[in-house]
């Protein structure tokens, strides 16, 4: 499958001027914007977020009961939504008071087994949103001055983090558009996106500036290399996926692990986006830079 | 094939291999047979079941900036009752000297109305005019005083390099604070560039105080190995292993702000004292026919009691003023001076008390949690809880059996993947082993650190296996950049450059994931040092390895003319 996906990227590159390289990426990454753009407004938030950023209880219980039976059965409470994955079924409750939270707890636990609760206080859940994008922009500012310290040179850098930055743009519309909330595991996710993404990028301008030989064969030996390394990552995230969310089908004592399956989702989704930002937006870019008549070929023998 | 032998005289791989034997001694994995596998690995609440509460710290703090005089009218015109003339203030002169306020009013004072401001010495003067002198006397004194009564709560002046900081332990936002300080000319301090002093929160040793005594409190019920810890600025974290919420709840939640009042009027009550005047508590014991659980006033406590019991008349009429005990605002005790303490306490201030709780063994139960209650009670400030977590012990059993299964077939997975790319089992083995002998330093740090693993760290260990194996790929690749090994020196060169490409793409992760480590996300802090610790594991210790042990076997099969299949 590498190999394939390999020669296919490598012709096309190949076949390509960097103009028509980086129209792809860039048309990509701008629908990805809007997308964030649009939720932006229409909502206030560019992504959904979660209970933890919202304040709120999660209760996830094993039962054969079906969630209309639940949301029934709790609405004196401020129940919000109910639903099954596979043998449990995991209710959504909005801000109560200490009292009622403390009654619904002792509720559940008496009736239901394999109990699981998660409550965040609304005053908790807006600072957590504030650090959360304190991490976010602190992460990806460090990753940056990292590249540029790396390459110490504008354009190079410049398309790394570019890059980075599409990447998580994209993976974080995509979180948008399948409904998946921003969660204190998916946020981990983005976060290791950042870094995690820019070694496939960082191994490609490497090779391509300080290496001697012609560029389009460093390219391409350079996306062989890289193409395996996100490949095996991907595999290993595709398994973490489909244990962590479909296991139950097959072996029923197994269980839904939502931190996991939440975090390999969005990883997998900024790995296919990173596949396409590093060899046609970073490559395009970096092609183009090291091509450039004042250089005379320095990076091109 | 004697360079194979030598592999094992190589520093870097003898030190590889000690490190990997002794990770497994730590982790020190068993099987019994009935009980099953077992290991030195701690794990997490979501993996072994408990609950977990995270609270909040009430408070503000602030500067304040002052105008003694007006201050003093508005402290003490509600007092008395009518307007003041200050004559003479030297509040806002320099130096440490004995600093006093003199005012006259019209209204008759008495000293013990004003007492909380200084010491207080009342003149009549001609003309209805009464003097008034306020000495040993403060600004900040009188802040506090002020403060402490309008929101009836603690005032801890602090000062810092800025100047006095005012703690204000209870909640309150900006404009009620800046609303009560306009009441008495006054106004929250402003910094140089404009923006206000006033911060949400409490100090850090507040903060460690608070975490300190919750800690001393659980562990005097017998609950060892509870950690509470600070999380972030004004946070406290405290996992329960094994312990269900609704308990992990009652647990958390008794040690609270204790407070003594005395009942003055029909069903009003007045404050006498906080928890921190309580220095003291025995052990409940059995006399007079009653449990008792006695305790101990410091100075200030002990004369405070003395005098509101006078000025509330409860000495001379006990049954009628009631001493009440509260915790949170809940009253949990409330009981008559004795006939002995009422007569005593005319002579001077008692020290030493104890509260009677009845006969019967209810009573010893409430003697024993009253005892508690009077020794830890003592939070300095008010918390809430703002977050909350349970997971049954049998779900996070389920949880354990899947995390491991993910790992093996992540593992498994990417074992396939890069067989199909290079296709030679001399590249799968030492690239597999040494992702896997990653992942158990990894545990073997883990288990000796007493780090507990919990979900968010399994997804840790399974990235690290993820950006292990890129960075094998990377060597590799720049090994084999000719399709076959290079000379020895040239190899070393493609080493060291593999290596630079190594070194930046770790440099990378281990930044992105920092503000993780450093901020209150809690359980994400788990996921982030596990994969930090991971990387460092991988560029220190196991690749460099890896890179002598491929160059050996491919070089015995380059010998034996095994090309490149690509």
């Amino acid at each position: 499958m590498a190999t394939g996906l390999t020669e296919l990227l490598d012709n096309f590159v190949k076949n390509h001027d960097n103009r028509q390289l980086l129209a792809l990426p860039l048309a990509v990454l701008a629908v990805a914007l809007v997308v964030l753009l649009v939720s932006f407004v229409s909502s206030g938030s560019p992504v959904i977020l979660g209970m933890e950023f919202q304040g709120g209880t999660q209760i996830s219980v094993e039962t054969t009961d079906s969630p209309a039976v639940l949301e029934k059965m709790y609405s004196s409470y401020p129940i919000t939504d109910a639903r099954q994955t596979g043998s449990r079924v995991i209710m959504q409750f909005g801000v109560m008071g200490d009292e009622q939270q403390r009654q619904l707890e002792k509720d559940v636990m008496s009736r239901y087994s394999n109990v699981e609760i998660r409550q965040v206080g609304p005053i908790y859940g807006r600072d957590l949103q504030v650090q959360a994008l304190q991490a976010l922009v602190i992460s990806f500012i460090g990753m940056a001055i990292v590249v540029f310290l790396l390459f110490r040179s504008l354009v190079p850098s410049g398309a790394v983090i570019l890059s980075a930055f599409s990447d998580i743009v994209i993976a974080t519309a995509f979180m948008r558009v399948a409904g998946i909330e921003l969660s204190l595991g998916t946020l981990a996710a983005l976060l290791m996106l950042i870094g995690y993404s820019v070694d496939s990028d960082i191994l490609l301008t490497n090779r391509v500036i300080k290496r001697r030989g012609a560029v389009e064969e460093k390219v391409s030996r350079a996306m062989h290399t890289g193409i395996t390394m996100t490949t095996t990552t991907l595999a290993a995230l595709a398994v973490m996926y489909v244990v962590s969310t479909f296991s139950y089908l097959v072996i029923p004592s197994f269980t839904q692990i939502t931190l996991l399956s939440q975090i390999s989702i969005v990883l997998i989704a900024g790995l296919f986006a990173d596949i396409m930002n590093t060899w046609l937006l970073n490559t395009g870019i970096l092609r183009w830079y090291v091509m450039k008549p004042e250089f005379r070929g320095r990076y091109n023998r | 094939m004697s360079d194979r032998k030598g592999l094992f005289k190589n520093p870097r791989v003898i030190i590889f291999i000690l490190i990997l034997l002794g990770s497994i001694v730590a982790i020190h994995p068993g099987y019994t047979p009935g009980e099953g596998t077992t290991s030195n690995l701690n794990f997490g609440l979501d993996l072994e079941g408990g609950s977990w509460l995270q609270i909040k710290l009430e408070g503000a703090l602030a500067q304040i900036d002052a105008d003694s005089g007006k201050l003093v009218s508005g402290i003490v015109e509600p007092i008395i009752g009518a307007p003041i003339e200050i004559t003479k203030n030297d509040l806002d002169v320099g130096g440490s000297a004995d600093k006093s306020i003199t005012f006259t009013t019209s209204a008759s004072v008495s000293a013990s109305q004003l007492e909380s401001l200084g010491t207080v010495s009342v003149d009549k003067l001609s003309g209805n005019k009464t003097q008034v002198i306020i000495s040993s006397a403060s600004k900040e004194a009188l802040i506090q005083a002020y403060l402490s009564k309008a929101l009836d709560a603690e005032i801890v002046p602090m000062s810092t390099q800025d100047g006095m900081v005012y703690e204000i332990r209870t909640a309150v936002t900006e404009e009620q604070l800046e609303t009560l300080l306009e009441k008495v000319g006054c106004s929250i301090h402003k910094n140089e560039d404009g923006t206000s002093t006033y911060k949400e929160g409490v100090s850090s040793e507040t903060r460690d105080l608070t975490r300190d005594i919750l800690n001393d409190k659980l562990n005097s019920m017998g609950l060892k190995d509870i950690p509470v810890r600070t999380v972030g600025e004004d946070y406290i974290l405290i996992d329960f292993a094994g312990i269900d919420l609704a308990t992990a709840k009652e647990i958390a939640e008794k040690p609270g702000k204790f407070e003594i009042r005395i009942q003055t009027t029909g069903n009003e009550t007045e404050h006498v004292l906080y928890g921190d005047s309580i220095v003291g508590v025995g052990i409940p014991s059995f006399h007079d026919e009653q449990w008792h659980t006695p305790f101990t006033l410091n100075e200030e406590g002990a004369r405070t009691l003395q005098k509101i019991a006078l000025e509330t008349g409860a000495i001379d009429n006990p049954d009628a003023h009631y001493l009440n005990m509260y915790l949170d605002e809940v009253k949990i005790y409330g009981a008559p001076l004795s006939l002995s303490a009422a007569s005593k306490l005319r002579e001077g201030p008692i020290y030493s008390w104890e509260a009677s709780t009845g006969t019967d063994e209810a009573a010893k139960t409430e003697a024993t949690a009253l005892q508690v209650h009077l020794r830890a009670g003592a939070l300095p400030v008010n918390v809430v809880l703002v977050g909350s977590g349970h997971v049954d012990a049998g779900l996070g059993a389920q949880f354990k059996t899947a995390a491991l299964v993910t790992g093996l077939i992540s593992l498994l997975a990417v074992a396939v993947v890069v067989f199909f790319r290079y296709r030679r089992p001399e590249i799968l083995i030492p690239m597999v082993g040494t992702s896997t002998s990653e992942v158990i330093m990894l545990l073997g740090v883990a288990s000796l650190i007493g780090w507990q693993l919990d979900l968010a760290s399994i997804a840790g260990i399974i990235a690290a296996i993820g950006t292990g194996i890129d960075h094998l790929v990377i060597i590799t690749d720049e090994v084999l950049y000719e399709g076959k090994l290079p000379p020895t020196k040239v190899f070393k060169s493609r080493i060291a450059k593999a290596f630079i490409i190594i070194l930046g793409a770790a440099s990378t992760n281990i930044i992105a994931l920092s503000p993780l480590v450093v901020m209150g996300f809690g359980s994400l802090r788990g996921f982030a040092i596990t994969t930090i610790i991971g990387v460092l594991i991988g560029v220190i210790i196991a690749r460099p390895v890896y890179g002598i042990v491929i160059k050996e076997l491919l070089h015995t099969d380059e010998s034996e003319n095994v090309g490149m299949t690509e």
